[in-house]
């Protein structure tokens, strides 16, 4: 596997002199062709920034970030939208879907914007709504679809200039768990399949299951992920320093809170004892962290 | 061509803002357009005389360059004068005078026509009903201010302060401001006094000779008189009036130009406005800003060209309507007003489609990952 996107000491500071924030600090990361990268971190530790960033939309203060060996950090402004047109492809949380458009002229639309002659745009977009089972629903506004096959839309339209990277930014917070567990496997397969390398921000904890790799950032730092742990209630990645935790059967878990502590012991119905956290077996946490092997 | 498709689908997305902004812009310039018409058609009915009589050359008295609110006098003799210049085929005097014409109830200025026995030109093109030859003592009307009139064939008018008997109905003679009147030439020289002068002579030319050149050739060779051709005559005309209307239609222009252009950059805001979020999408995507203006800017045409089109539709039907419903005017909607009406929605169009500019310029890419877009 070939490095394809690479970033070394990135760092971000929004504004300046005491109102300014560093919501990325010191970041390196690199994530290789067919690789499903998870960036998960709690709200406001830097995520999309981050991501922005190795998508082109956002200039670092410091540090590069390369593309397929190209310092694409060090282009000028006028020079990026191709890169963005070309070289990435993304997904948002929202969808984006272009609302005046039906399904196939929303993925047409980014060939054509990259010079595809209409009727071969049209071709494509359909030839991929087709592979991602919207064979059905071409002609049908955004409006009209359900939540996930307006992602598998967004997917289609991520991929049809052929990026080398999709990005996706909390694809799955606005779907139900199938419709997330369907778009978290054609992202993998989109890695896997097409040989893209796909990043995601994200907290949903079940995007763990199909990531070759997770990294945690936190307050724009990427963290030891030895330290984090998930809260088997509510699912929320918890800092294994600051968690509530249960000793139980030998077995130590973390909480993001007293009440997700309850609620658990609730659920067991059965009477427990608690302990302080930094004492007992780490079992539960290597394997919530664990990565996959590809 | 991907952005003027955007710009379609947008548009046609918000039908109700498009039909208002359309609606809004077609007000603004169908004043100026029926303006226009209104002026146009006065002046049609001012030249009408002019148009259809069938002169070649028009003489009058030296300097004398219009009908409407001069005098034209030349002494008889210049008839035979002028029958003598080569090119000229015949030769016809008419009397001419600003009047009133009175009959039943209503009363209206004419042009009045002292005409000779059997001219060949210079009496009325369209007779509807009697004779288009006014005999001793009678009189040739037009047909529109006889039926306001409540008068018809038979019945008796006022011209020149003497009574006459409606010999004749004609049409087309007619316009807001006046009409046109034919009396006998004998009667016309007897109520004045019997001078032996006349104030027009009607000229047709040779087949094959230019109208120009006889012109030229009449006024070289007759001392003490003008000669246009029959068109330059009525263009002289047509300008008095549309002299009279041009700082009025400018003034429309201008109020049109800055209605329409305050409608098409506040619905373009507006939409602008209400579509950040996806331009913030389509910049994520790799769109390069000048597709956004291109689309704005198609925006901006698209409603404006609308615009344009109901503002001509809507002239364009008064023109047929008003007639129909008994005033003498005939609005009349020339190309000229229509591409100078086009021209007025081209700047509204492009300066509305630049103004955004700087909005779309500033949207942030970012903001596409951020929630509160509104999700599609
Ligand atoms: N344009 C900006 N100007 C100023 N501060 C910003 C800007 N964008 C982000 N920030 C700040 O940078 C930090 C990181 O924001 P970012 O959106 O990257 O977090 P995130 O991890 O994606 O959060 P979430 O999970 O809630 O989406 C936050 O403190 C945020 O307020
Ligand atoms: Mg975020």
């Amino acid at each position: 596997m070939t490095t394809t996107l690479a970033i070394r000491g990135v760092t971000k500071q929004f504004g300046h002199g005491a109102t300014s924030v560093e919501a990325v600090r010191g970041v390196g990361l690199s994530v290789e062709s067919g690789e499903v990268l998870l960036i998960m971190g709690p709200s406001g530790s830097g995520k999309s920034t981050l991501l922005s960033i190795m998508g082109a939309l956002l200039r670092p203060t410091a540090g590069t970030v390369t593309l397929n060996g190209v310092a694409i950090s060090q282009l000028p402004e006028r020079d990026l939208p191709p890169v963005r047109l070309r070289e990435f492809g993304f997904v948002f949380q929202d969808f984006n879907l272009l609302a005046a458009l039906s399904a196939l002229e929303n993925v047409a639309l980014v060939a054509e914007l990259a010079g595809t002659a209409r009727a071969e745009a049209l071709r494509r977009a359909g030839e991929l709504l087709t592979e991602l089972g919207l064979a059905e629903r071409v002609a049908f506004l955004p409006d009209q679809l359900s939540g996930g096959e307006k992602q598998r839309v967004a997917i289609a339209r991520a991929l049809i200039n052929d990026p080398s990277v999709i990005l996706a930014d909390e694809p799955t917070a606005n779907l139900d768990s199938s419709n997330g567990h369907e778009i978290m496997r054609t992202l993998r397969a989109v890695a896997k399949e097409r040989g893209r390398s796909v990043v995601i921000v994200s907290h949903d904890q079940r995007i763990r299951d199909i990531a070759d790799r997770v990294v945690w950032l936190e307050d724009g730092q990427l963290r030891d992920l030895m330290t984090m742990a998930v809260d088997p209630v509510c699912g929320m990645s918890v800092e294994h320093d600051r968690a509530v935790t249960l000793e139980q059967g030998g077995e130590l878990r973390f909480f993001c809170s007293r009440g997700c502590r309850a609620e658990f012991l609730g659920e067991l119905d059965g009477p427990a004892e608690t302990r302080p956290a930094r004492t007992g077996p780490l079992a539960s946490l290597f394997q919530a962290v664990r990565p996959k092997t590809p | 061509m991907t952005a003027a498709r955007l710009a379609l689908r947008s548009l046609a997305r918000h039908p109700v803002r498009l039909a208002a902004s359309v609606a809004g812009i077609a007000l603004a310039l169908t004043l100026t357009l029926a303006l226009d018409a209104i002026y146009t058609g006065v002046a049609n009915g001012l030249t009408a005389y002019i148009d259809h009589t069938g002169a070649d050359v028009w003489v009058s008295q030296a300097g004398v360059r219009n009908l409407h609110m001069v005098a034209s006098w030349l002494p008889d003799t210049v008839v035979d004068q002028v029958r003598a210049v080569p090119g000229v085929t015949d030769a016809t005097p008419i009397l001419y005078s600003t009047d009133t014409v009175a009959a039943g109830d209503d009363r209206g200025v004419a042009y009045v026509i002292g005409l000779p026995p059997g001219a060949p030109v210079g009496g009325p093109w369209s007779v509807v009903d009697g004779t288009g030859q006014p005999t001793a003592g009678g009189v040739v009307v037009d047909a529109a201010f006889a039926r306001r009139a409540g008068v018809s064939v038979g019945g008796q008018a006022t011209v020149m302060g003497r009574s006459a008997r409606i010999v004749g109905l004609t049409e087309g003679t007619g316009s807001l401001v006046n009409s046109v009147a034919f009396v006998p030439f004998a009667d016309f020289r007897a109520a004045r006094g019997g001078a032996p002068v006349v104030s027009f002579v009607l000229v047709r030319v040779a087949p094959g000779a230019a109208p120009e050149a006889v012109a030229s050739a009449i006024e070289a060779k007759v001392p003490g008189v003008t000669a246009m051709t029959g068109s330059a005559f009525s263009a002289g005309e047509r300008r008095l009036v549309m002299d009279m209307s041009a700082d009025v239609i400018a003034i429309m222009d201008g109020i049109g130009f800055i209605v329409a252009l305050v409608v098409v950059a506040l619905t373009l805001y507006i939409a602008v406005h209400g579509s950040r979020h996806e331009l913030a999408v389509l910049k994520a995507i790799g769109a390069r800003n000048r597709v956004l203006y291109a689309t704005v800017l198609a925006q901006s045409a698209v409603s404006v060209a609308a615009g344009v089109a109901v503002a001509v539709g809507i002239t364009a039907a008064l023109a047929v309507v008003v007639p129909r419903t008994g005033v003498a005017l005939e609005p009349a909607l020339t190309l000229a007003s229509v591409a100078r009406t086009a021209a007025v929605g081209g700047a509204v169009a492009l300066i509305a489609g630049v103004l955004p500019i700087r909005d779309v310029a500033h949207v942030d890419p970012l903001t596409a990952f951020r929630r509160g877009g509104a999700p599609a």
